[in-house]
């Protein structure tokens, strides 16, 4: 089957904006559980939220403080926001609407209502009152239309562009969610035996990981092997090495594979050398911004090999 | 029986499904009186029902006001337009003709220009117009089709016979909504498809197919044909993309394409650059090509045209195919049918007077509460003035227009649309209708069977553009109505 390279990009687009929907929602569930778990004193802050999704800047225009009200409602509702779950969800709907011809006619509908249920109800879902159900909400919806792809969709082009949007924001933002961890080490500069487990644990559960991790690990949430769970474990769908490994063997099936492959295997060797074990904080800190930027590149040759030239 | 029926008065008009005297057409009689049948009540949910499958299936078409673009639901009738089939097969004859004398005409235009120097058609009119491209002359299409795709609107008068009111030639738009008419009247009233034979219209999108299929240069099973938009926000958007799935074709926008130093035209794919075979193109010749024409489009692609000119691409409908359609050249579609094909015009055209010709000028300025003035280039029913409904103001401003630019007026009798019942709030009331069908020109001519139904919503208006608050019917064929 032919794909336009047009169509190819905002399918990946959409792949990615729905995927960012879903983690953000995920990340943000998993850390306001952990605000509440947390004993007085503690010093985990609003603001390491908006950092690890890189908003700072954009933030700093828009409010004064880094605190519960502010950020919630520029990660969930804030229209000025492109970051925010509605903003990615609405971008995500555009991308649909101009790929229908080519996607299952339940996958428009699905996202159309998803992009209803948020313009409708993210604005009132910033209170904790509310900000439980709408996070669920929009984290199975997500699901449902995953699913939907998965269940339904010849395994062509168009299946393999999705894909890799998936992965490629899935292992961006799977990083993200380890830099609280090495975020939370680093602030401390020291070892909190009561509050450690708790963050690590919320990690775990914000990647739907905390009973897989038990049963395969063990009961205890101790950094290191949580760190090494969700870097390498490479039959864990939300891991890094589970993400690269999924796009090396998308990219394998395109023409001109090769760019993209170079970049991939520079992110897998980097993966692979990488010790958890013997890591510190800060080496921990610095690995996962050598990864995220090993992530950009493959986005851009990804770009360069399959999307339209920008201008000829 | 619903009284709501019973009050239904048909006027001085053809009415579509009832006689003057009252009682229900021949071929509409069990229709209607299945449709007396229903309740109050069950009308109003058949209308829901209707409402629902709309918005369900997406149907929808924009509006640009305030300068903002409006996804709306298309607005539909339920009680459809029923022609008997026998009226249909000399219409559709006709039609065939005239479109076959349309091509013959846009053929020469561009070619020998014999028609001009048989002084059939004045020179000036066509050569001046601006819908005639004098890029694309020396052209010569194969099997000399230019317009392949025809929309023709056809209006029925007092006397029940259809008159064409005008040619589409550029980029007719409307035929998707002659396809989700007739699935939703399927949906909401099936019970009345049980005692018909109702022709199909479904089959469209493969004559389509097989139309564009047959322009294209290359000899191969399966000619890659893309269907070209302007893009989303394209009133008729729904449309491009509805028809390009239907016929598993691409949906392209000009980014994607591109012409190569061979003039071939490609489209960017993910394994590279594909050679395309056919364009079905939805943007008008001034976007089409900024080499050519409009320096500042961004729509087109460019060097289309020649890619087009080296016969390395079929582009329906053909570049300048729109000199045909213009209000004065229309005046001279019969002489035309007489000219290239000897043969009497089976459809009949309006009369049309020229403001460009003194003597119909003066007879027009002295008319004007009589007659339809229109502007010989618009579409979509603007800027057109219907003299009996139109204030002394507008008339004035009406009589200046022409004098100032007398070449690009025309004035029409104001004709007696035909009314067929519409379900109006909850009581059924006749309202004005026209109708659009399709003619496709490849290797071969194929009309659809109905087409368009367009109906004038508002009461007594005789303005039927979806754009300006029309609605639209089911358009029903039927054979053997005994």
């Amino acid at each position: 089957m032919r794909l336009l390279s047009r169509v190819a990009e905002r399918l990946y687009w959409m792949a990615r904006y729905m995927e960012r929907a879903e983690d953000t929602a995920r990340l943000t569930h998993a850390y306001t559980h952990l605000v509440m778990d947390i004993p007085e004193g503690t010093d985990l802050g609003w603001d390491s939220l908006v950092n690890i999704l890189e908003g700072e800047a954009v933030f700093e225009q828009r409010y004064r403080a880094y605190n519960e009200q502010n950020v919630l409602s520029f990660l969930i509702a804030d229209e000025d926001h492109p970051g925010s779950i509605r903003q990615t969800i609405q971008a995500a709907r555009e991308n649909v609407r101009t790929t229908r011809d080519v996607l299952p006619e339940e996958i428009w509908e699905h996202v159309n209502e998803l992009y209803l249920y948020t313009q409708e109800c993210a604005e009132k879902s910033v209170g904790r009152r509310n900000r439980h159900h709408f996070l669920e909400q929009v984290i199975a919806r997500c699901q449902i239309i995953s699913g939907l792809a998965i269940t339904t969709m010849c395994r062509d082009n168009t299946f393999r562009f999705m894909a890799l949007g998936h992965m490629v924001e899935r292992a961006d933002m799977t990083t993200r969610i380890l830099d609280v961890g090495a975020g939370a080490l680093l602030e401390e500069g020291r070892h909190n035996p009561t509050v450690d487990p708790l963050i690590w644990g919320a990690l775990l559960k914000s990647v739907s990981a905390m009973s897989t991790y038990k049963r395969q690990v063990g009961p205890l949430t101790e950094g290191a092997s949580v760190v090494e769970f969700l870097l390498k474990e490479a039959t864990l769908p939300r891991s890094v090495a589970f993400c690269l490994n999924s796009i090396r063997a998308e990219i394998g099936k395109l023409q001109n594979p090769k760019p993209a492959l170079g970049k991939l295997e520079r992110a897998r060797r980097r993966l692979a050398r990488f010790d958890p074990e013997s890591a510190t904080p800060a080496e921990l800190h610095k690995f996962i911004d050598r990864t995220q930027l090993d992530i950009t590149d493959l986005h851009d040759s990804i770009s360069a090999s399959w999307f339209l030239p920008t201008e000829q | 029986m619903n009284k709501s029926w019973k009050s239904y008065k048909t006027g001085a008009f053809f009415d579509e499904l009832i006689t003057d005297a009252g009682s229900p057409r021949l071929a509409a009689r069990r229709a209607v009186n299945m449709l007396q049948s229903l309740s109050k009540g069950e009308m109003a949910a058949r209308r829901a029902a209707a409402e629902t499958a709309i918005h369900e299936m997406g149907i929808s078409f924009t509006i640009y006001s305030e300068g903002k673009n409006i996804d709306r639901a298309w607005p539909f009738d339920i009680i459809p337009r029923i022609i008997p089939g026998k009226d249909w097969a000399k219409v559709s004859l006709g039609l065939a003709q005239r479109t076959r004398a349309l091509n013959c005409f846009i053929d020469d235009i561009y070619n020998q220009q014999k028609i001009l120097k048989d002084g059939i058609v004045p020179a000036e009119t066509v050569l001046e117009s601006g819908n005639y491209k004098p890029q694309c002359a020396g052209i010569s299409p194969r099997y000399g089709a230019w317009a392949h795709v025809c929309g023709t609107d056809l209006v029925r008068d007092k006397d029940g016979k259809f008159y064409v009111l005008e040619d589409n030639l550029r980029v007719p738009s409307g035929v998707s909504y002659m396809l989700e008419n007739r699935e939703i009247t399927k949906r909401v009233l099936p019970e009345l498809f049980e005692n018909y034979s109702i022709q199909p219209v479904d089959d469209y999108p493969s004559h389509l197919y097989r139309t564009l299929a047959s322009l294209s240069p290359r000899e191969r099973r399966r000619p890659c044909i893309v269907v070209l938009t302007p893009g989303i926000y394209n009133s008729a958007y729904f449309e491009h993309s509805y028809l390009a799935r239907e016929m598993g074709a691409e949906l392209v926008e000009g980014s994607d394409l591109f012409v190569d130093d061979n003039d071939c035209l490609y489209m960017h794919t993910v394994d590279g650059p594909e050679r395309v075979d056919v364009v079905y193109r939805r943007i008008d010749d001034d976007f089409l090509d900024p080499e050519v024409f409009r320096e500042d489009s961004v729509l087109g692609v460019p060097g289309i045209m020649r890619a087009w000119k080296a016969g390395n691409v079929a582009i329906a409908n053909a570049p300048g195919a729109g000199v045909a359609d213009d209000k004065v050249v229309y005046a001279f579609v019969p002489a035309m049918i007489r000219y290239y094909l000897n043969e009497k015009p089976l459809i009949n055209s309006v009369k049309t007077y020229l403001c460009m010709n003194e003597k119909d000028r003066d007879y027009v300025l002295n008319n004007l509460d009589k007659l339809v003035v229109k502007p010989a280039n618009e579409s979509g029913g603007y800027g057109l003035m219907v003299g009996p409904h139109a204030t002394k103001a507008k008339r004035a401003q009406f009589a200046k227009l022409i004098e100032k630019d007398p070449r690009n007026y025309i004035a029409q009798p104001t004709l007696s649309l035909s009314t067929a019942p519409t379900y109006i709030e909850d009581s059924v009331e006749p309202r004005h209708l026209d109708l659009r069908p399709f003619i496709l020109s490849g290797k071969e001519t194929w009309v659809t069977p109905g087409g368009l139904t367009r109906v004038a919503m508002t009461k007594g208006s005789l303005v039927v553009n979806s754009s300006q608050g029309g609605g639209s019917k089911d358009t029903w064929i039927v054979e053997g109505s005994k």
